[in-house]
């Protein structure tokens, strides 16, 4: 059976049906968001395993069954295509928001508003969800307006606080200009081409590769560097990722700059444009962007003073490297070096989703129990939270890239990879990592320093709050013990689809 | 020749660019915000535009009579899709209404120079 459908439909159904189950209580609403989120990462793993134990694209089509049109001659239906990045991507937004879901049940409990809340919530991820299996443009566009319009309200969601309605305003003017950007893309794509479908706009543009199909690319590389927060426009994710409630900022930092950003440049990158245009010059743009953000971000991180704040300019730096991966993989382009570098990116995209939000969650627990984030007053943290501390360690050493974790085995392979592409890239990128081993570093000491009167009477979270942070330790440690088995399995099949485009437009228009 | 629908929606689109970045009134940004999106949505509409033989071409509702008399139809996707992003575009309208009222309440301005609080 094809449970593709039920990706969107259960979250979706779940989210609308949530003010409703608040009217039975605070605990059904509750047992109603975990239900969901459960469900939807249930169907999550189905759509991977089937990906990845098939390496077959699966292709749904709204409508029809053929996606061809009657008598028209070209793909006219909406249809959702996910090949092994997407379903990878997938599941790990499920996980993570259960996750998240989980966490903001105690972290959550004093706010008002919470069917809202979870209702937002869990637009969100279907958002994120609907991104990665579409396979039209203009699709793309709504699922990608449903993720940006859920996170500005969520950014926003303490609305009595002058914090969350700056940050929120700020992510909403930016986040909007982005998505006109891409929707100007998009128009000029249909105008030229005459069609939304992803792949068969492939073939269109590998026919006839015109000025506006390049200018379209630029508007869509545009748009999406905004909403990764590359360097030149990282500072609205500086400000509204700190300011959001922190289960939603493990969210915000860990998958929505990944899927509404980084995923889609490069499912526009290699699936719709490929070969037929020049792909170096693309892979070297994206490259000079990725030097950047992985410098100015890291750098960024030393210097802060508020614990979130340090996390969210760690995630620019973060998304550097990916982007510096992707871009070798464009600029590289069907040699071994190329592949590396992108399974390298998808890795890392993976890992930094769990440790970001790990490390997220951490600040959450802290900021819940103590009421402070500025790492200032938190001296001394590691004798009253050692669980907390704890966490934050692995986090810590895996965003680093220590070895028995898993941020060792992505970063290896960005390290290995630049410093066969160019070696410049890769002492570029070596830096990058002793910013942040220092910024880190920072916090660590500060931990685990002597103790200060704030910290005094604090004391552990809850068990709600504990166990997603759990959880994410386990993963990552887990994931940390099999590197190279991992990337065998997975992310070097990923990649090979990834690049595979032929087979990619061949799903659809060879007659679904 | 390029068709003035064209001409006017780049207009208009960096009319509202020029106001996002020049002008300093939250209200004003947001009328900037709509402005850039009218102007896609005019490029998006003037594409499913077609003149055929100076004949005026008809909305897309199918009824039979068309193709007896053999009048065009405009492009029904253009269409669909701008009914899409118009109502996409209320949302975001409002949710900064609804974030612009309460950065009132906390900072009894409107210009966005005032919004500075966070930093570092």
């Amino acid at each position: 059976m094809n449970v593709l459908p039920f990706l969107i439909i259960v979250p979706l159904m779940g989210a609308f049906s949530m003010p409703l189950s608040s009217l039975l209580g605070e605990k059904a609403r509750s047992a109603w968001a975990v239900l969901v989120s459960a469900l939807t990462l249930a169907v999550a793993s189905k759509v991977f395993y089937d990906v990845w134990s098939t390496k077959q694209l699966l292709v749904y089509t709204l409508g029809d069954t053929t996606p061809l049109g009657k008598g028209v001659g070209f793909p006219i239906r909406i249809l959702w295509e996910v090949d092994l990045f997407g379903a990878l991507l997938a599941l790990i937004v499920a996980f993570v928001a259960f996750m998240a879901i989980i966490y903001s049940l105690e972290y959550m409990k004093h706010d008002t508003g919470l069917e809202k809340y979870y209702t937002l919530i869990t637009v969100l991820e279907l958002g994120m969800l609907g991104i990665v299996i579409t396979g039209d443009l203009f699709n793309f566009y709504v699922f990608l307006e449903i993720m940006s319009i859920a996170s500005y309200a969520l950014v926003a969601f303490r609305n009595d606080t002058w914090e969350g309605i700056e940050a929120g305003i700020k992510y909403m003017f930016v986040g909007s200009l982005a998505s006109s950007f891409i929707l100007l893309g998009i128009a000029l794509l249909y105008g030229q081409y005459g069609t939304l479908t992803m792949s068969y706009l492939a073939v269109k543009i590998g026919q006839n590769p015109t000025f506006v199909g390049k200018a379209a690319l630029g508007f869509f590389i545009g748009g999406l560097l905004f909403k990764s927060g590359a360097v030149p426009v990282h500072m609205w994710l500086a400000d509204a990722h700190p300011a959001a409630p922190s289960s939603i900022s493990a969210m915000l930092s860990g998958l929505v700059i990944k899927v509404g950003g980084i995923y889609a440049l490069t499912r526009i990158a290699f699936s719709i444009y490929g070969t037929s245009i020049n792909i170096k010059t693309v892979g070297w743009i994206i490259i000079l962007f990725g030097c950047a953000t992985l410098i100015v971000g890291n750098a960024m991180a030393v210097i802060q003073t508020d614990m979130k704040r340090l996390f969210a300019f760690s995630s620019v730096g973060q998304i550097g490297y990916i982007l510096l991966g992707i871009g070798i993989g464009l600029a590289a382009y069907g040699t071994k070096v190329g592949d590396i570098a992108l399974a390298g990116a998808v890795y890392h995209i993976v890992n930094h989703a769990l440790m970001k939000a790990l490390l997220f969650l951490v600040a959450g627990a802290v900021l819940h129990q103590i009421g402070t984030k500025n790492l200032n007053e938190l001296s001394g943290l590691a004798k009253r939270m050692p669980f907390t501390s704890f966490a934050f360690l692995i986090g810590a050493a895996a965003i680093i890239g220590l070895p028995p974790l898993n941020g060792f085995a992505s970063k290896w392979l960005i390290y290995e990879s630049s410093a066969l592409f160019n070696p410049f890239l890769a002492a570029v990128a070596v830096i990058g990592t002793a910013f942040c081993t220092a910024a880190y570093i920072r916090v660590l000491f500060t931990f685990f320093g002597r103790p200060s009167e704030v910290v005094d009477n604090a004391e552990e979270p809850g068990k709600a709050m504990m166990l997603p942070m759990l959880v994410l330790i386990v993963a990552i440690i887990l994931m940390g013990l099999f590197p190279w088995q991992i990337n065998d399995k997975i992310m070097l099949p990923t990649v090979d689809m990834l690049k595979d485009q032929l087979h990619y437009v061949a799903a659809v228009i060879g007659g679904a | 020749m390029i068709p003035f629908q064209f001409i006017t929606a780049f207009l208009l689109i960096f009319m509202g660019l020029y106001a996002f970045l020049y002008k300093r009134n939250l209200i004003k940004l947001i009328l900037a915000l709509d402005i850039i999106d009218s102007g896609i949505h005019l490029l998006l509409i003037s594409l499913g535009y077609r003149l055929e033989d100076g004949t005026l071409p008809t909305a897309p509702i199918y009824t039979g009579y068309e193709t007896l008399k053999g009048t065009p139809m405009v492009g029904p996707i253009p269409q669909a899709l701008v009914l899409t992003s118009i109502v996409i575009g209320v949302c975001i309208l409002a949710l900064a209404m609804a974030l612009t009222v309460n950065a009132y309440r906390h900072y009894g301005s409107l210009d966005i120079n005032k919004l500075r609080r966070l930093r570092g």
